[in-house]
């Protein structure tokens, strides 16, 4: 009898671990999902200062970025005047790009794909694959600590077996209000390769937005990518005529 | 009477004998080495191009030579399998493959390779590919994840067997096709340029990615002998609707094809060369040990010797000198090729260098036969051709230019 009880106990621990467990991962799931969502919007209207800082120079681009959901996004240089009108459109997880100078549009090949966006830090993957985030990996929640007074959730994002992604890792910090601080990426022998850190968190567009985003590869510590809005505004929704091919050889300014 | 005396003649000065003897040895040798040398490196980058992925015989769909995307596959092998089951001879051997161009990553780095799609039971028997695995193992049949890539290419991507590689392509609808592949194994290859260029994957795993159904690239054969590629070729390419293109590695490696046609011509001008500077030497020898005996032919001519005789005299010293040279150097070339050939030539220590002129690792001489004829029939004819000119010095002289000779 009394070893009954001790079995049942036993699987009713184990029962709860296991549903304790699923709902946790279940939670990171939500947390991540919720907060890239929170960050992109139903549909936005953006203006941000691109730096790319490297050891002796800097440049600077200002971008007017629209995006629409999770897959659409649109963007084009407003200067400096020598790159004025570049323009990168993006749907799916395809990506077109269009140069006025020679005023053709060309779709990004596989080859590009891995090279960096205008001699930035962020690769056309990083923008094509945007929200390979939500669903190439399954989250778990590790933990959580206090920053600023406010509760941070540590979430280690591992990518599924047959993901495509190159990573072997991603370690994220969002806080309780679901703002993106921190997102680290890792190769496979748990290295850190690279991290996007979130800063400055004010309204923005009429929600608590982080102004800044850095990025920067491990190993070459004196170059970064430093993003900066200037404006950003929220909309319900954004005309599917926006995110097309004629869109980017003109767009709305 | 005219041999005996030639033979007794030229060991009146046993040195001087030596010396031309020594001449055309090593003039011998350095042709039969040298020749054997190019042949073996030559037969070394045909064996290491056919072994590497062309084969014998190869079958693509028209325009995929010139364009090597999805689209232009063959779409229903079947085709293909019934010519190759009615015509191939016994003991061939065939492979399908996919063959695209594709872009590999991971973290860290990022590179364009070819894509190699491939069947590894039938592959292992047509290509270089299970033989040359190092490190992990081969693919196996139902294995859709695994990759093989070669060992320059893990070194240069800092990663290990185990790790994973995402491939990305262009698919049959033109979007952009990418999967994710983990190493089981690494292959080496005669050329650090074929490890870094070629990855291999099953088949399945590359058709399904690239949303190709049965669609392959290629079909590439191994023949028991090699001899019969032209006319297996011309009845593949009968019984084949003309939309298939069927050539034979002579047309699929023109440049070695090119190599090939001018190796024979090449060999005979190193052949000239070589002869040109031991000619020299025969004549000046042979006009020395002339003009020494002027006394003698003067006495000879007195005695009533016609001067065609003295030529003819003269010209099978001559042969003797060259006879003896020949027979020494083939000798010793011959036996300097089988050493080289059982030891090979290893020219890993230049590296990049001979990488970069597709030189293989290890070069093994080869005799041609057809080579050491040329060599010593150039040696012998040539020879005995400018043999002429201080023979037939040696049948003007006179008497009376002898007696004032001291």
């Amino acid at each position: 009898m009394k070893k009954g009880i001790v079995v049942i106990a036993g699987f009713s621990v184990l029962l709860l671990l296991m549903v304790g467990g699923d709902g946790y991962a279940q939670d990171a799931q939500t947390i991540v999902a919720d907060s890239f969502n929170y960050w992109r919007g139903e549909a936005s209207i953006a203006t941000v200062t691109m730096r790319i800082h490297r050891a002796d120079w800097e440049r600077s681009y200002t971008i007017k970025a629209w995006t629409k959901g999770e897959k659409e996004s649109l963007f084009t240089i407003l200067s400096p005047p020598k790159d004025e009108g570049n323009g990168t459109l993006k749907r799916g997880s395809e990506m077109w790009m269009y140069n006025p100078k020679i005023d053709r549009v060309i779709k990004v090949p596989p080859s590009m794909m891995s090279q960096s966006w205008m001699g930035s830090d962020f690769s056309n993957n990083d923008l094509a694959k945007s929200d390979s985030l939500l669903y190439d990996y399954t989250h778990t929640l590790t933990g959580t600590e206090v920053d600023e007074g406010t509760m941070v959730y540590l979430i280690t994002s591992i990518p599924k077996p047959d993901a495509p992604v190159v990573w072997g890792m991603q370690k994220l910090k969002i806080r309780e209000d679901l703002i993106f601080l921190r997102e680290e990426f890792y190769d496979e022998d748990q290295k850190l390769v690279k991290a996007l850190d979130f800063y400055d968190i004010q309204i923005l567009g009429g929600r608590r937005y982080p102004r800044v985003m850095k990025m920067q590869k491990t190993e070459a510590p004196d170059e970064y990518t430093l993003v900066e809005y200037d404006d950003l505004t929220f909309e319900e929704t954004l005309s599917d005529d926006l995110f097309t091919l004629s869109a980017l050889k003109t767009p709305r300014r | 009477m005219h041999l005996q005396l030639a033979w007794r003649n030229i060991w009146r000065n046993p040195r001087r004998t030596t010396i031309i003897t020594i001449a055309v040895v090593v003039g011998v040798w350095s042709m039969l080495v040298v020749g054997a040398l190019d042949r073996g490196m030559i037969d070394q980058m045909v064996r290491n191009a056919i072994a590497t992925l062309t084969g014998d015989i190869q079958i693509h769909h028209d325009g995929y030579r010139s364009d090597p995307v999805i689209e232009n596959s063959i779409a229903d092998p079947k085709d293909v399998h019934n010519a190759l089951a009615r015509h191939l001879p016994e003991g061939s051997f065939w492979t399908a493959r996919v063959r695209v161009n594709a872009i590999v990553s991971n973290a860290r780095y990022s590179t364009g390779v070819t894509l190699v799609g491939i069947d590894p039971e039938s592959e292992a028997r047509v290509s270089f590919i299970k033989t040359a695995v190092v490190d992990g193992h081969y693919l196996a049949s139902d294995d859709t994840t695994g990759i093989l890539v070669g060992r320059a290419l893990v070194d240069k991507f800092e990663t290990k067997v185990g790790h994973k590689l995402v491939l990305m392509s262009q698919d049959t609808e033109r979007e952009i096709a990418s999967r994710a592949f983990r190493i089981t194994g690494t292959f080496r290859a005669e050329l650090e340029a074929t490890e870094r260029q070629f990855v291999f994957v099953n088949k399945a795993a590359a058709q399904e990615m690239l949303k190709a159904g049965n669609g392959i690239s290629e079909v590439s054969l191994f023949l028991p002998d090699h001899e019969t590629v032209d006319m297996v070729r011309d009845k593949l390419k009968a019984s084949l609707p003309p939309a298939y293109e069927v050539e034979t590695w002579r047309e699929l490696l023109p440049i070695i094809t090119a190599y090939l046609s001018i190796m024979d011509s090449w060999i005979f001008i190193w052949y000239l060369v070589v002869f040109i500077a031991m000619g020299f030497g025969i004549v000046n020898t042979m006009l020395m040990a002339v003009f020494e005996r002027i006394r003698e032919f003067g006495l000879l001519t007195a005695l009533g010797m016609k001067p065609w005789w003295i030529i003819k005299g003269v010209l099978l010293e001559a042969f003797f000198l060259l006879i003896m040279g020949m027979a020494v150097g083939n000798a010793f070339g011959f036996a300097s090729v089988f050493i080289l050939n059982r030891t090979g030539i290893d020219l890993s220590a230049l590296g990049a260098g001979a990488e970069y002129v597709g030189l293989p690792r290890v070069i093994y001489p080869t005799v041609y036969i057809q080579d050491v004829i040329t060599a010593n029939v150039v040696v012998f004819v040539l020879g005995l051709l400018i043999t002429i000119y201080p023979a037939a010095k040696a049948s003007r002289f006179t008497p009376v230019e002898a007696l004032a000779h001291i």
